[in-house]
């Protein structure tokens, strides 16, 4: 490991995972590296790949033949239910299933190497593709279809994309800036379009293949999404065990498309969910209650998942607890709101009023507060006779007001708030509407000048 | 309409209804099944009996039983249909305006005039007064005429 490459290849183990990883894993001679790594290794996006073998070895590797062999065998002897014994794990069977699903893993990440390297060659002809057209697969076959064409009406994508990508991608594609792809660089690109759909079809073979066996590896699992769903989340978790070391929020996202916006708005885009959108339980539920369904189903799916890496019940009676629990709470959201009931009168005066306080509360209350004047008014000096209104005990008393000694020289009617509110009131009445006037002149025309400071304050 | 409504007809079940209504206003329709404005009187104590079942029971006495006419000569109940309220067993009075204030003659006009009165009682009940004021205007009163005799 003295040579440069090889230095430089430790450098991108930790730049990229899947690529250098699979890279390491299928490319044991080190003379192809230092064939195509060359230049900026620093950033891994500019690796010339010119050879699509360097790429993706895993359709060579010994272990994908074998794998790929296997499974061709057992999905002709048809499904047998080996009686397994108490060790799940010793099983021949189990082993090739755990081996599926890591292969699958392998044929994904290749399948994604793939894609970069037709994406690459195919930038010269037509750049815009690769944003429009996601999926991997979708558009290798869109690549293989349009080929070195520069007249998209002469190509036909009908089954290949919805028609509403087709559409876009054939406006794009009358302004592209790309140019007609040199022949041999376009078999090299027709060559890899192949490869990756020749991986896809291994890969469904293998998905088939697991499935099939769902319901004797995880049955719980099986009963509650169906064999078919169990076995994809499988094969993107990447094995049973994996599956349940997932918590559940992940296993609902597991298979999520990313969605293609074209220039539609995000305002009506769906919550994410992946294959597990693909279980009749959730197909069968009213679209309101989708999203929490979702959410129900991914968890208790992530239990039999975890039920069924320990084996812990191999019949599949949790699974099947599990289905009616959430059927019944599916049930549940959907029934009617209880009916209202018409309530009775409360008892009078048992709930005592709330009582407002505060600055404006106060300032009312000063209005009608006792003032100083009758405060003196009701009090008498002891000993001291009052003096009263009509004079000799009669009418009125007058308790200390007025009287020497009482420690006031004068008592002096204070302005009260109630009276000057009062008197305001009234000026306002006569002067509002006075005789013969227009519709168009103001009170305020009428008003002594010196009240209309007061009103100003108010008016502001 | 009235068999919502408890309807009694022995003396001890009366009895029984005052002593145990404890802290409500107990009110007694004396009226008969036949009867045109007692039924008018019945359809609105049972659409309001629960809603002012918080403060209030209702009950029917049918008049025509033998056994409570030792009540219908004590209350002196004449004309069909009368109310009587009670409040912990004390028999509560209303003025409302007319002669008789020891009862309620006649029907109510809608159902809030009735749980108006009932909160009327009620209230004067739990400061502890014996006779209350009607808090209907005169119009809402159903107006009738007392005979008296040998008077």
């Amino acid at each position: 490991m003295a040579t440069l490459a090889d230095s430089f290849l430790a450098d991108l183990d930790e730049l990229s995972d899947n690529e250098a990883d699979v890279l390491e894993e299928e490319n044991n001679d080190v003379a192809n590296m230092e064939e195509d790594i060359d230049g900026d290794l620093a950033d891994i996006e500019t690796l010339n790949y010119d050879d699509l073998d360097s790429v993706s070895k895993l359709q060579k590797s010994q272990r994908y033949i074998d794998i790929m062999q296997k499974v061709e065998d057992a999905l002709e002897k048809g499904s047998d239910i080996s009686n397994q014994g108490l060790v799940l794990e010793d099983d021949p069977e189990y082993q090739l299933i755990v081996d599926c699903n890591g292969l699958s893993v392998d044929i994904e990440n290749e399948i994604v190497i793939i894609h970069n390297f037709i994406r690459d060659k195919y930038r010269l002809k037509f750049p815009e593709l690769e944003s429009l057209v996601h999926h991997p697969i979708d558009y290798a076959r869109v690549v293989k279809k349009i080929g070195n064409e520069m007249d998209l009406t002469l190509v036909d994508l009908e089954g290949l994309l919805p028609s509403a990508i087709i559409m876009v991608v054939s406006v794009t594609a009358s302004t592209t800036s790309g140019k007609p792809l040199p022949e041999d660089v376009l078999q090299k690109t027709i060559d890899a379009c192949d490869r990756a759909l020749a991986l896809d079809t291994a890969k469904k073979k293998v998905l088939d293949f697991v499935e099939s066996r769902m319901g004797y590896i995880a049955p719980n699992l099986s009963t509650i999404v169906g064999s078919a769903v169990a076995a994809k989340l499988m094969g993107t978790a990447g094995g049973l065990s994996a599956l349940a070391k997932m918590p559940a929020c992940n296993v609902q996202l597991l298979g999520a498309k990313k969605k293609t916006l074209a220039g539609f708005s995000t305002a009506t885009s769906q919550f994410r969910v992946g294959y597990i959108e693909q279980t009749e339980i959730f197909q069968t539920t009213p679209p309101a209650l989708r999203s929490r369904a979702c959410r129900l189903l991914a968890s208790k799916a992530t239990l039999a998942a975890r039920i069924d890496s320990t084996r812990g019940d191999p019949l599949g009676n949790a699974g099947k607890t599990l289905k009616e629990e959430i059927h019944k709470k599916i049930e549940k959201w959907q029934e009617p709101p209880p009916a209202k009931q018409p309530k009775p009168l409360p008892v009078p005066d048992s709930e005592p009023k709330k009582k407002r306080g505060g600055r404006r509360l106060r300032k009312m209350k000063e209005r009608y507060a006792i003032t100083d004047m009758r405060k003196l008014a009701n009090r008498m000096q002891f000993g001291v006779p009052e003096e009263s209104s009509l004079g000799d005990g009669l009418g009125e008393g007058y308790g200390m007001l007025g009287q020497a000694g009482s420690g006031k020289l004068r008592v002096s009617i204070g302005q009260s708030k109630l009276a000057a509110k009062v008197a305001k009131k009234f000026k306002e009445k006569n002067y509002g509407s006075s005789g013969a006037t227009s519709g168009l002149t103001s009170s305020l025309a009428f008003t002594p000048v010196q009240n209309r400071r007061g009103l100003a304050k108010v008016l502001v | 309409m009235s068999y919502l409504l408890p309807t009694l007809t022995r003396k001890k079940e009366v009895d029984t209804i005052i002593r145990d209504t404890i802290d409500k206003v107990l009110v007694l329709r004396f009226g008969r099944a036949d009867d045109a404005v007692c039924l008018q009187l019945d359809d609105i104590l049972a659409k309001t009996a629960r809603e002012v079942s918080k403060f209030a029971t209702v009950a029917l006495v049918d008049v025509d039983s033998d056994d409570v006419q030792v009540y219908v000569k004590y209350f002196d109940i004449t004309l069909i249909p009368s109310t009587i309220f009670f409040f912990n067993a004390h028999h509560m009075k209303m003025d409302s305006g007319t002669a008789d204030h020891t009862k309620w003659v006649g029907a109510f006009h809608e159902k809030q005039d009735f749980i108006d009165v009932v909160e009327a009682i009620f209230r004067g009940a739990m400061k502890g007064k014996l006779i209350v004021n009607c808090p209907l205007p005169p119009e809402r009163i159903p107006k009738y005429q007392l005979l008296y005799k040998d008077v």
